[in-house]
């Protein structure tokens, strides 16, 4: 396999890695749920919550570049969102940011509400997954009481995601390998199609071997797993400055900000 | 030596109704090391499936005593360990550990023995140190032999593997050669390579659609050129 895995960097250790995956969720949760609650007018105050996410991306040691880079591949659908904003709503605004001060319309301030928010919660995202081996957060949302279906849903997905990513690279080469020319729209919709087709059904023959190995080895309904999940002091630190600082944001700067 | 396996007059057709398997017979006994030859579609994998219990045909399929049936199944599991070609199938878990741990924690033991017997495990294959892994990061040798611990953690008398060579290189193929003749456990591995049949196996049970043709030690079925020859099959080098 020669993709990149979005979990490549889980396997470094640091003070960020060793927190427990149960206090790094219930955070980003936390985290991500006030940042989207913000007015739509906020900008300013998005840049000030962007440093949580930040700080913890440098002291786990994830480089920016490889976190910006997701961010772009996840963000045409948002950007789409964000970029109509300014096209149906027109009424003109007073904007400041520290000094500087200008005009501008409220369609423009949702589009960078918007990108804003969507930057902030996915640098977020990505401090969790980047420092949190998925096994152990997986772990840590069984603890929780998340729903044993979502539990084994995730983690089939996060172990059979580079599977599918394998074939398709594998069905593309092969078809780049005998394709000399454009074929017109038609025949290669039909293609498409055909190779769409073909890796449905290898996924269906991987289903009913997955279950096979599952229940050879006595599955019966229950995913058992054993956990070595404990919280600990320095779990308790970061609950507590990651809660001061979310809320200090929320209650002291933010309507100063306004 | 007592029976591990004892398989009488089963037959298995697929839905389409097309025979799969036709009036098997057989016998292996406990520590035997098996090899079932033959060319593609001679039904190796669907008998393997068989023993397993996920094919229900006609005729009898008892393992280690117990006939195959839907009340003996959760007993038999324990005592056949049965590994899947591809080992991306076998390997479902997030962590090499928690696929390994998965078997035992099904049997209902305890943390501390499913620990020592994922750690046994992975030590009979070589890879006590990748346990945290996740499979996607491991090599096409280190999936294999991890599968086939997600087994062995299980501690069964009876271990079928179904292609277990296929896709390795040389030095791998070394490596599980080494690893299936130290085990002591009865092994049934399907197989279209016959010099890695000839070298693990003691006994060869050739079949071609879907019926057994030869039964016998490796170096009298196998080095019958003319009965290699009539089922598309080649004589290993070290019977040639």
């Amino acid at each position: 396999m020669h993709h990149a895995y979005i979990d490549k960097f889980a396997y470094q250790d640091s003070v960020i890695h060793r927190i427990d995956s149960r206090v790094k969720f219930i955070v980003v949760l936390i985290f991500t749920a006030v940042v989207i609650s913000l007015p739509r007018t906020s900008v300013s105050i998005l840049f000030c919550y962007a440093v949580g996410p930040f700080t913890v991306l440098v002291i786990g040691r994830v480089p920016l570049r490889f976190t910006f880079k997701h961010i772009l591949l996840v963000s045409p659908f948002v950007m789409v969102l964000a970029f109509t904003c300014p096209l149906y709503d027109r009424t003109p605004v007073e904007i400041a940011f520290g000094p500087f001060v200008g005009q501008s319309t409220a369609g423009w301030m949702r589009c960078f509400t918007i990108l804003g928010k969507f930057v902030v919660t996915m640098l977020a995202l990505i401090a969790l997954v980047s420092t949190t081996r998925f096994n152990t957060l997986l772990a840590g949302l069984k603890r929780i009481g998340a729903p044993k279906i979502l539990i084994i849903q995730l983690g089939f997905l996060y172990r059979y995601i580079f599977v599918l990513i394998d074939r398709v690279h594998h069905i593309l080469r092969a078809r780049a390998a005998r394709t000399f020319r454009y074929l017109g729209l038609k025949t290669e919709l039909k293609i498409a199609a055909a190779m769409l087709g073909s890796l449905f059904v290898r996924s269906i023959e991987s289903a009913e071997h997955i279950d096979i190995a599952m229940r050879a080895r006595g599955f019966d309904g229950n995913w058992r797993t054993l956990s070595t999940l404990k919280i600990r002091g320095t779990d308790y630190i970061f609950l507590f400055a990651a809660a001061a600082f979310v809320f200090g944001l929320y209650f002291f700067v933010q309507p100063v900000l306004r | 030596m007592s029976k591990a396996i004892e398989i009488i007059d089963f037959s298995y057709k697929y839905p389409d109704g097309t025979a799969a398997l036709a009036e098997i017979n057989l016998e292996i006994q406990y520590g035997e090391k098996v090899a079932l030859i033959g060319p593609n579609g001679a039904g190796k994998s669907t008998l393997l499936l068989a023993m397993a219990g996920f094919v229900r045909g006609s005729g009898s399929v008892i393992i280690a005593g117990l006939q195959v049936g839907r009340e003996s199944m959760a007993k038999i599991r324990t005592q056949i360990g049965c590994c899947l070609e591809d080992p991306d199938d076998q390997l479902f878990m997030p962590t090499l550990f928690d696929d390994v741990a998965f078997g035992p924690l099904n049997m209902g033991l305890d943390a501390e023995r499913v620990k020592v017997c994922v750690a046994s495990a992975l030590q009979t294959v070589g890879l006590e140190q990748m346990g945290d892994k996740a499979p996607h990061h491991l090599s096409a040798g280190q999936k294999r032999a991890a599968a086939i611990a997600t087994i062995l953690s299980m501690s069964p008398e009876i271990i079928t593997l179904d292609e277990p060579d296929g896709s390795l290189d040389p030095k791998n193929r070394k490596n599980l050669v080494k690893l299936l003749i130290g085990l002591s456990q009865t092994l049934v591995i399907a197989t279209c390579n016959m010099d890695f049949a000839a070298t693990v196996a003691s006994r060869v049970v050739l079949m071609d659609a879907g019926r057994i043709v030869a039964d016998g030690s490796s170096e009298r079925v196998m080095s019958n050129l003319k009965l290699m020859t009539e089922h598309d099959l080649e004589v290993p080098r070290r019977f040639a």
